[in-house]
């Protein structure tokens, strides 16, 4: 297996069914509204970039996909299937449905009893039954991949930020997902590590895998992305390609939000 | 015939046996007791950390209620309380209940501590990777929940050793039902004592340092099963593999 398994993006376009589609989404924490009616829709291949203020509601949207929130009401669906309508979970197994959508989060959540080979073992072995010495060997080519091969027997604290991260990207991986969510992956990272992150994204987005990435890293999210997503107070402010939206925004707060970012960076 | 009031004359070549058998029921009840005690131990602590109202009370009441009596108090009920209405255990049934309910009160909040210290993000990450609750418990919360749990069980395995001393009030026959035995029939109390406190001290000492061991090749990381074992060898070897093909891609 290598690095994103969709081929290339004139491949997957064709399939034209989208991969996440979501209609009237709401949201709302202890009577708090976070997301307001939110439409989403991502295609195959593409790359979408979620940005905006803190507690704005883009994690939020983004945990609703693969239910690790669960909505008030609106409905789901993924690659044409209803996993989510009116007010309850339609998805009658959400362990596969999971398997299908690989997540990558802020603080990388590694097992941390285990190495890094075994971390990206383990669902290959559990959930998706694979018998152990091909998970081993997925685990280790995968690791390869992310450039860790001599990190294969660490444990996760003997390993800098940058490192979980990338053991944490090779884990979501491993089940050969449709689509990669990422949760501010380098936000808990110095420069650095940042930087080596951030290649093994690009690597991923030319393989052709679709992502949907939550981020702070205005430029970087500008370089990648096919389509960019500004949220604000629950609500979608602005949408379309990178040109339009971070070159080029049309909405006030966009303008506000790009202005802040970049006198403060 | 032993004029000089010395400290050791007891003959303790005659008591070896009764010393011996002392020590293996010392020991058994140590097993017995910390067998049980690590199960209602664990079962109490799930119960104690479900979202059921209905199952978690129980459960607090049973660690509170018996965290906060003594020991010596359940052993006297099992064993003579019970006894007065029709319920008849012999020495080790009641020794060994008592200690399990006892222990298992501790082992519980130790347990409990031990599974809400695991970071709530593991168990989202177990999810999102598409694993069940079930998997996510044994594969993921649960070691390192042990992990956390082994100082403090280690613990209280030496305790409970120790506290099997208490069960010379039912006469169980252990060590120290042995040793007041051997001092009423010598008359040599100090002497007794202080030889038995040597005999635990001499199981209890290597007891928590085997412990301490453990934690610590656990607490590194080391393989606890063999399964994981050879999982760990194979990964290296493929590794060492990888690397030799390599260095050898790299000469003409």
């Amino acid at each position: 297996m290598t690095i994103g398994r969709a081929e290339t993006k004139g491949q997957t376009v064709n399939n034209a069914r989208p991969v996440v589609e979501i209609k009237s989404l709401v949201k709302s924490f202890a009577g708090r509204i976070v997301l307001d009616t939110v439409d989403f829709q991502v295609e195959p291949g593409n790359i979408v970039s979620i940005i905006g203020r803190s507690g704005g509601g883009k994690t939020t949207l983004m945990r609703c996909i693969n239910l690790l929130e669960q909505p008030d009401s609106g409905t789901i669906t993924l690659q044409g299937e209803p996993v989510f309508a009116g007010r309850k979970t339609v998805c009658k197994d959400l362990a596969k449905l999971r398997q299908r959508v690989g997540m990558v989060f802020q603080r990388f959540y590694l097992f941390p009893h285990l190495t890094a080979v075994e971390n990206v073992m383990l669902a290959q072995m559990k959930g998706l039954k694979i018998p152990e010495t091909k998970a081993l060997h997925t685990a280790l080519e995968l690791l390869a991949e992310v450039g860790l091969s001599h990190r294969a027997l660490a444990f996760p604290e003997q390993m800098s930020g940058g490192e979980q991260q990338r053991v944490a990207i090779a884990r979501a991986l491993a089940l050969g997902p449709s689509l990669l969510l990422f949760d501010e992956p380098t936000s808990a990272l110095d420069p650095e590590s940042t930087r080596d992150v951030l290649a093994v994204m690009r690597r991923l987005a030319r393989s052709g895998m679709t992502m949907v990435i939550v981020t702070h890293e205005v430029p970087f999210a500008r370089e990648i992305s096919d389509q960019i997503v500004f949220i604000d107070g629950g609500h979608i402010i602005e949408q379309g390609p990178p040109s339009e939206v971070i070159d080029n925004p049309s909405e006030e707060r966009t303008k506000a939000f790009l202005r802040s970012y970049n006198s403060n960076s | 015939m032993n004029p000089a009031p010395g400290l050791f004359q007891v003959p303790w070549q005659e008591y070896v046996p009764a010393l011996a058998d002392g020590l293996l029921r010392s020991l058994g009840y140590t097993a017995a007791g910390f067998a049980g005690a690590v199960v209602i131990g664990l079962g109490v602590a799930l119960l104690r950390i479900s979202s059921r109202r209905l199952l978690r009370i129980p459960a607090a009441i049973y660690t509170e209620l018996f965290k906060n009596i003594p020991l010596l108090a359940i052993i006297f009920i099992t064993y003579f309380g019970l006894a007065s209405i029709g319920i008849r255990l012999d020495a080790f049934q009641a020794g060994t209940l008592s200690l399990v309910i006892f222990y298992g009160a501790y082992l519980s909040e130790i347990f409990r501590a031990a599974l809400l210290g695991v970071h709530a993000g593991q168990r989202e990450a177990g999810q999102a990777l598409g694993l069940g609750p079930t998997v996510t418990f044994t594969g993921i919360i649960f070691p390192q929940a042990l992990r956390l749990a082994l100082p403090g069980t280690g613990t209280m395995l030496v305790d409970l050793l120790k506290s099997t001393s208490l069960l010379v009030v039912i006469s169980a026959a252990e060590l120290m039902s042995q040793a007041q035995l051997i001092a009423s029939e010598t008359f040599r109390a100090l002497e007794v004592y202080i030889v038995i406190s040597a005999i635990y001290f001499v199981v209890c000492y290597p007891l928590s340092q085997v412990v301490l061991r453990l934690e610590r090749r656990v607490q590194a990381g080391a393989p606890l099963s063999l399964r994981r074992y050879r999982r760990l060898a194979q990964a290296r070897a493929l590794l060492a593999a990888a690397e030799t093909a390599s260095y050898s891609e790299v000469k003409p």
